[in-house]
C-alpha cells in the first residue's frame, strides 16, 4: 500500500505541472486586466503601457508563465520605456513559495488572499456537506426501505422538484421569505446576507444566524439527488443474496443493514464524495455571491471576471491538488469497505 | 430507521432553529452605526492604486481632500483657506493649507505631505494605477502651508483631476519607501489607520465588511454617527433584499426594476447626476462597415432609436441624454435639437440616400447592393444586453440589420494586440457608460493620437480620427477663459450631435437608497459622502 501511494503522489507531479500550463494559458489568452482596471473609465494608454511593462504583461506567454514558476528577481525593468532599466523584478515564483501578487489587489500577494478566504469557505461547506451526507443517507435508505410506499412518493416528489430548482433560485426565494417576508410579517426571520450583523459584530450565534440560509439553500439540491442515489444503490443491495443470508443467520435487521447492505451500497457514493470533497474548497460560486458570504466561491469568480491570473492560478491549483489527494485517499476507503480490493 | 426516529431528528433541527433564531436577536449596541450595502468590494485603500468607482469614492470618509465637490457639484475649500489661485498664464496654481489640519494620529497634515504624495504617484518604483496628471506637474512646498503646482502648458481640468483622495500621510509612508524602495506592499495601503477624514479606517474583513469609526481627532465638524460599515453584497437582488429587510441602511446602484419596491418600503430614493452618461460611440474608421461611415445611415439609426421607450422602463428615474456632457449642461450648445423618434422619417432619409429593400427580407441594402448590417456591442451587463434587443427591433423597423455582442469588459477593451473588438474596429456601434473629467468637461477619447494601432496597441481612441474635432479638443484644455472654452465645447457638442459621432441614450446618474431613519444625507455626484459627519441616525 505504502508504494502504491508514492507511487500515486509521484505520478501526481507531471499531472499537476500540466494542469498548470493549461490554466495559465488559458487565462493569460482570455482578456486584459489592465483593460479597465475594475474602473468605469478605461486605462490611459499611458499608464496601460506602464503597467503592462511593470507588471511583465508585455512578455511572450512562455515567459509569463516560467516568471511564474520561478519569478523574475533576475530580469531588469524599463518602467518608463526609457531603454534604461529602473528596477529588478520582484517576484520569486511558485518554487520559492511565492504565487505572485495579485494584479487586482497591487501588492497583496495572492497566496495570503486565498487563505484570508479558505476558512470561511470551509466554515460554509464543511457543516454543509454533513448535513448533505446525513440526511441523503437517512433519506436514501429510508426511501429504499419502504419502496414505492406513500412516503417514498412523497419523498420522491419532493427529491425531484429539490434537484429541478436551480441553487439561484432556491438561494433568493429562502432569503426572499424567511429574511424579508418573514421580518415583514413578524415572525423570527434570519438575517439577509453577510456572515454576522456589522452592528452586532462576529459573534458564534451570529455566524450560526448568517450561515443557515446559505447552508439550506446549497444542501437543498444536493440532497434531492443524493438521496436518489442512495436509494438506488440500496435497493441494487438489499436484494442480493447475501442480504438474504444476513437475515437467515438470524442478524437484527439494524446489523444487516449497516453491516452489510450500507457498507455495499456505500462505494459508489464514496466515489461521489470523494470527487466532491475537493471542491468544498473552491466554495461554492452562487450560494456565497447570493449571499455575500466571504469565501473562496466570490474570490474566484471576482478574481477571474478581473483576468487576476496568479490568484485564480492560486485557487485552481490548490483545488488540483485536493482532487489528487482526495481520489488517492478514496481509492484507500475502497479497500476498506471492500476488503476485495487490494493495491500494489 | 423508523418513522418515529425521523420525526424526533425534524423535532430537533426544528428547536435547533428556534434556540438559533433566539441567540441572534441579540440587540445591537448603542452606538450609531450604519450599514451601506456595497457591490463591489475595494482592491486597497490607497487610491493611487485604484481606478475603482466604489474605492475612489469611499476616500470621502477615511481621506481628505484639498477640496471637495458639494451636491451642486461646485468646489468648496477643505484642507485649503480658500480655493487655489491661478496665475494670469495659467501655468501656476498656489494652494493655501490651513493651520488646523492634522492626521488622525494627530501629526499635522503640511506640504510635504502633497510634495511626498506628488513623488510617489511619479516614482517609477510604484505601480500606482495613474501616473497622470502629475506627470504634467511640478510641485514645490515654499512654505509648510503653501504648495504651488506648476504646469508646462495650460492644463485648464486641474481642478478634476488632482489630488482626488490620494494624500498620503509622509511621516507613515517614507520610512517604507526608504526601506523597501516602493509602497506598492505598504501595510497602509490596505488598512490606512493614519486618516484625516472624518472617520478612521478600523477593519477590512475580505469579501465581507470594512469599518470606519468616528476619528475624534478630526479637525472638521465631529461626526454623528459612531462608525459607518460597508458590507460587501455583490448580487443586486440580495443588496435589494438586505435594504428591504433594514439589513442595510444605504443601498447603490440597485435594479431600476426594484425601485418600485423600495418606495413602497418607505425607504428614499435618491438620485444624484454623476456625470456618467449611457450612449453609443460611433465607429468612423477606416475598418467600420460602410454604411456607418454614412452620417444619413447614424441620423436615421438616432431617429429610429426610441430612446424614450427605454427611458420609460427605467421607471423615470433616468433622463434620455443627447451628447457626452448632458450632465455639464453649461458646456452644450442650446441650440442642439435632440433627435426625436420618427421611424417614417428615418426610413424616408435611409430611402433617398440610396439605402432600400431590394430582396425584400426587411433589410435594406445600399446602391452595390450590400445588406445594411451594422454590428454593435458591449459589456455583458445585464441592462445594456436587454437594451440591445430592444434596438435590434427598432433597427429592424427602419431596415436595418443590427448584429448585437456582449462581451466581459476586459475583452471588449482588450487592447490593438490581442485583438480587443473594439481597438481593432470590429465594432461598428460600441455602447457603455462614460464620463469626462466630470465636473470638468475635458475628455482624450477622440483625439487622433490615441487611435489604436501596432504603434499604439493601448490607444482608446476606437472611433476615428476627425482633424476639426482633434483641433478643437486640442484647443479647449489650453483654453484658460472659461467663457471661450465654453464655446469651443459648444462647438464640440454641436459639431458630434450634427455628424452623429456619439449618440446619449441615458442619464448614468447615481440612484441611492436610503434608510428614512438616516438625516442630513446628501450626495455628491464627484464626492458622493462629502457631507457624511453631518450624517445621523434617528430611532
Amino acid at each position: 500500500m505504502a508504494r502504491y501511494i508514492v507511487r500515486r503522489l509521484l505520478q501526481a507531479i507531471p499531472l499537476l505541472f500540466i494542469i498548470s500550463i493549461l490554466i495559465f494559458v488559458l487565462l493569460q489568452s482570455s482578456g486584459d486586466p489592465l483593460a479597465s482596471m475594475g474602473g468605469k473609465r478605461l486605462t490611459r494608454p499611458e499608464d496601460r503601457a506602464r503597467l503592462t511593462r511593470i507588471m511583465g504583461l508585455d512578455q511572450p506567454i512562455y515567459m509569463q508563465y516560467i516568471y511564474w514558476l520561478f519569478g523574475n528577481t533576475w530580469v531588469q525593468i524599463d518602467v518608463d520605456n526609457d531603454g534604461t532599466p529602473d528596477m529588478y523584478g520582484q517576484r520569486k515564483g511558485i518554487f520559492r513559495g511565492d504565487f505572485g501578487d495579485s494584479l487586482v489587489n497591487r501588492g497583496q500577494p495572492a497566496l495570503d488572499i486565498i487563505l484570508e478566504r479558505l476558512p470561511n469557505t470551509l466554515l460554509l461547506m464543511i457543516p454543509a456537506e454533513i448535513i448533505i451526507l446525513f440526511f441523503s443517507l437517512v433519506i436514501g435508505i429510508y426511501s429504499s426501505l419502504r419502496q414505492y410506499s406513500l412516503t417514498d412518493q412523497i419523498i420522491t416528489a419532493g427529491s425531484f422538484i429539490g434537484y429541478s430548482m436551480p441553487i439561484f433560485f432556491v438561494a433568493l426565494a429562502s432569503m426572499y421569505i424567511f429574511a424579508v417576508n418573514f421580518r415583514k410579517w413578524g415572525l423570527p426571520y434570519l438575517p439577509t446576507v453577510g456572515m454576522f450583523d456589522p452592528k452586532i459584530g462576529k459573534t458564534f450565534s451570529q455566524v450560526a444566524m448568517h450561515m443557515v440560509l446559505p447552508i439550506v439553500s446549497m444542501s437543498l439540491v444536493s440532497i434531492s439527488g443524493y438521496s436518489r442515489f442512495v436509494r438506488s444503490q440500496m435497493l441494487e443491495v438489499i436484494s442480493q443474496d447475501y442480504i438474504r443470508t444476513a437475515y437467515a443467520k438470524g442478524l437484527s435487521e439494524r446489523m444487516v443493514l449497516m453491516g452489510h447492505a450500507l457498507k455495499n451500497a456505500a462505494i459508489p457514493f464514496v466515489t461521489l464524495v470523494g470527487i466532491d470533497i475537493p471542491f468544498l474548497l473552491g466554495g461554492a460560486v452562487v450560494t456565497e455571491t447570493i449571499f455575500g458570504w466571504p469565501g473562496m466561491g466570490r474570490l474566484f469568480i471576482d478574481h477571474l471576471n478581473r483576468f487576476d491570473t496568479p490568484v485564480v492560478m492560486g485557487i485552481l491549483m490548490l483545488i488540483s491538488l485536493a482532487v489528487v489527494i482526495f481520489q488517492l485517499i478514496t481509492d484507500i476507503v475502497y479497500s476498506w469497505l471492500d476488503p476485495r480490493i487490494r493495491y500494489t | 430507521m423508523n418513522q418515529k426516529s425521523i420525526y424526533k431528528i425534524l423535532a430537533l433541527i426544528m428547536v435547533a432553529s428556534f434556540i438559533l433564531t433566539a441567540c441572534g436577536s441579540s440587540q445591537p449596541s448603542a452606538e450609531k452605526v450604519i450599514t451601506i450595502a456595497w457591490t463591489q468590494e475595494p482592491n486597497t485603500l490607497n487610491r493611487s492604486y485604484s481606478s475603482m468607482w466604489y474605492m475612489a469614492v469611499l476616500t470621502d470618509i477615511y481621506s481628505c481632500w484639498p477640496w471637495v465637490f458639494n451636491q451642486d457639484n461646485e468646489p468648496q475649500p477643505s484642507l485649503l483657506t480658500d480655493l487655489p489661485t491661478v496665475s494670469s498664464d495659467g501655468l501656476v496654481i498656489t494652494m493655501k493649507l490651513r493651520d488646523d489640519i492634522v492626521w488622525s494620529d494627530g501629526e499635522p497634515i503640511t506640504s510635504v505631505d502633497f510634495v511626498f504624495t506628488h513623488e510617489m504617484i511619479t516614482s517609477p518604483n510604484n505601480t500606482v494605477d495613474s501616473t497622470y496628471p502629475h506627470d504634467k506637474i511640478t510641485i514645490s512646498a515654499p512654505d509648510a502651508q503653501t504648495v504651488v503646482m506648476t504646469f508646462d502648458e495650460p492644463f485648464v481640468s486641474w481642478m478634476t483631476s488632482t489630488w482626488l483622495g490620494t494624500l498620503m500621510p509622509k511621516h507613515i509612508l517614507q520610512p517604507v519607501f526608504d526601506s523597501e524602495g516602493t509602497i506598492d506592499n505598504a501595510a497602509w495601503n490596505m488598512a490606512p489607520t493614519v486618516g484625516c477624514g472624518p472617520f478612521n479606517f478600523t477593519s477590512w474583513e475580505s469579501g465581507s465588511t470594512m469599518r470606519f469609526d468616528k476619528n475624534p481627532n478630526y479637525w472638521g465638524p465631529e461626526a454623528k454617527l459612531d462608525a459607518v460599515v460597508f458590507q460587501f453584497v455583490p448580487d443586486d437582488a440580495a443588496q435589494t433584499a438586505a435594504c428591504l429587510a433594514g439589513d442595510a441602511d444605504i443601498c447603490f446602484w440597485p435594479p431600476y426594476e426594484d425601485i418600485p419596491a423600495f418606495r413602497d418600503a418607505g425607504l428614499n430614493v435618491m438620485t444624484e447626476p454623476s456625470g456618467y452618461t449611457e450612449g453609443w460611440f460611433f465607429n468612423f474608421r477606416d475598418m467600420a462597415s460602410p454604411g456607418i461611415k454614412d452620417v444619413n445611415v447614424r441620423k436615421a439609426i438616432a431617429m429610429g432609436l426610441n430612446r424614450e421607450a427605454n427611458a420609460d422602463l427605467r421607471l423615470g428615474v433616468v433622463p434620455v441624454t443627447e451628447t457626452f456632457w448632458d450632465a455639464i449642461p453649461t458646456y452644450v450648445d442650446p441650440s442642439i435639437v435632440p433627435y426625436q423618434y420618427d421611424p417614417e422619417a428615418a426610413k424616408a432619409l435611409l430611402e433617398a440616400n440610396g439605402y432600400v429593400d431590394t430582396d425584400n427580407d426587411g433589410i435594406r441594402e445600399d446602391k452595390d447592393g450590400n445588406p445594411l448590417r451594422i454590428t454593435q456591442g458591449n459589456t455583458d451587463k445585464t441592462e445594456r444586453q436587454s437594451y440591445q434587443a430592444l434596438a435590434q427591433q427598432q433597427m429592424k423597423e427602419i431596415g436595418i440589420d443590427l448584429v448585437t455582442y456582449s462581451y466581459n469588459s476586459d475583452i471588449l477593451f482588450g487592447s490593438f494586440s490581442d485583438g480587443g473588438p473594439a481597438a481593432v474596429g470590429d465594432l461598428d456601434i460600441m455602447q457603455w457608460s462614460d464620463v469626462p473629467y466630470f465636473p470638468d468637461p475635458d475628455t482624450s477619447y477622440w483625439l487622433c493620437s490615441d487611435i489604436p494601432s501596432d504603434e499604439n496597441p493601448y490607444g482608446y481612441n476606437y472611433f476615428g480620427c476627425d482633424e476639426t474635432l482633434d483641433a478643437l479638443f486640442q484647443q479647449q484644455i489650453v483654453e484658460i477663459d472659461p467663457d471661450a472654452r465654453q464655446k469651443i465645447f459648444w462647438e464640440i457638442t454641436k459639431y458630434m450631435h450634427d455628424n452623429v459621432l456619439y449618440l446619449g441614450i441615458w442619464d448614468d446618474g447615481d440612484v441611492w437608497i436610503v434608510n428614512p431613519l438616516l438625516t442630513g444625507v446628501k450626495f455628491s455626484g464627484v464626492n458622493p459622502f462629502f457631507n457624511i459627519m453631518e450624517w445621523d441616525k434617528t430611532e
